[in-house]
């Protein structure tokens, strides 16, 4: 994998990418000393193993390597601060749309096969 | 869609495809081939890292290009990984998770980067300037760089390099009624026949659309009709839309009537003459 790719995921995108380094937009629903539970823009829960990475602020970019469908290791946190909310339903719309083979160009792919291995979880 | 001045040109530099597309360069002779070239140069192009880097360049003098299309200006949305203030220029490193890439800002001694224009290590920021390169490392030469006003800037720009991205490579969105056969893209070399597509008109319309498409057939037609007839204040004759759209003067005028009620178009010179509501 050359280059550095984080794409923006959201829960269900996980299975397909461990091992790899994504980018998670989502909302933090409780802290813990070592960790974190946080909801991604499709719903879907997700643990956040964050030793010394600070996770400040509601809604936060998680820049992490994938451990399972479940679980991220976090290597750095990004705060999303917004006056209001930040609209979940339309991050996860141009996350799904980032991942469409038309824009190939715009967007690094990880691993061709693991891309298909996610899709048929899709399904 | 951002205020920005240069926005306009992005989506297909209107009236400036006369001969010779990008494919041939400048080397076209026709005048019209030097002006198109200095109008992609005040273009903003909206672009992720993934682009920057694999944008080429024929030799270190030549124009940047991307998929066969010039590029002039660009702007980008990243995180800031890193950055290193020098004497008379702060060098950032930006992820927008698509690649990194370096930007490059000249410090303008007689204004301080300061409070809510502070720029910190771990924020998104946004970046407009030209892509260069030093040695064989490429980097944006920054003519701005700001944080992000909001999250949402973040997704705004995905979309919008998507956006501009597409209509670079297919053409402007139809416009109602129009035929996809006259439509062409930018990229591709063409004569002037198309350039009401290229024009601000197309964006409008293809917001318009949205507008009407909830109508029944009927009063789409019309509309549909009244709108590519580019009628100025005078509007369009009934019956030009009748013979246009077919029915009878009977349904004509009635959803006319239910055109006029819901505020969509309204008569001009007189009560045969109609115009579509801004």
């Amino acid at each position: 994998m050359s280059g550095h790719i984080s794409m923006r995921v959201n829960a269900g995108r996980l299975a397909g990418l461990t091992g790899d380094t994504v980018r998670l937009p989502c909302k933090v629903l409780r802290l813990s000393d070592d960790s974190a539970i946080v909801e991604a823009s499709d719903g879907g829960q997700v643990e956040i193993q964050r030793k010394n990475v600070d996770v400040t602020g509601t809604y936060v970019e998680v820049v992490g390597t994938v451990v399972d469908a479940s679980l991220i290791k976090a290597l750095a946190t990004i705060p999303l601060d917004s006056d209001g909310e930040l609209d979940m339903t339309l991050v996860n719309d141009v996350i799904e749309l980032t991942f469409e083979s038309r824009f190939d160009k715009i967007f690094p792919r990880y691993h061709v096969e693991k891309e298909f291995i996610a899709l048929d979880n899709s399904w | 869609m951002s205020s920005n001045d240069y926005y306009g040109n992005t989506g297909g530099g209107g009236g400036g495809f006369l001969a010779g597309g990008s494919p041939y360069g400048s080397t076209s002779g026709s005048p019209g081939g030097a002006g198109r070239k200095s109008e992609i140069a005040h273009s903003l192009r909206p672009l992720t890292a993934f682009q920057l880097l694999n944008a080429t360049q024929a030799h270190s003098d030549a124009e940047w290009m991307l998929d066969d299309t010039e590029l002039g200006q660009v702007t980008i949305v990243g995180h800031v990984v890193s950055i290193q203030s020098q004497a008379t220029n702060n060098l950032y490193w930006l992820d927008d998770g698509t690649g990194r890439i370096e930007a490059r800002h000249w410090i303008d001694s007689s204004v301080e980067e300061t409070g809510s224009n502070a720029i910190t290590e771990g924020s998104y920021v946004r970046v407009s300037g030209s892509l260069k390169m030093f040695g064989n490392k490429r980097y944006v030469n920054a003519n701005h760089i700001r944080p992000v006003k909001s999250p949402h800037e973040i997704y705004f720009h995905l979309l919008e390099a998507m956006t501009v991205t597409l209509i670079w490579q297919r053409g402007p969105p139809l416009r109602p009624g129009q035929n996809p056969s006259t439509t062409v893209p930018p990229a591709v070399s063409s004569n002037v026949t198309g350039s009401s597509a290229y024009t601000a008109q197309s964006h409008t319309a293809a917001a318009n659309n949205s507008q009407f498409s909830h109508l029944p057939k009927l009063q789409y037609a019309i509309v549909t009709f009244i709108q590519s007839q580019h009628a100025n204040e005078e509007g369009v004759h009934v019956g030009a839309i009748a013979r246009a759209v077919g029915g009878t003067a009977v349904t004509i005028s009635n959803a006319l009537d239910t055109l006029m009620d819901d505020g969509l178009v309204f008569t001009t010179i007189d009560d045969s003459h109609f115009q579509i509501a801004a």
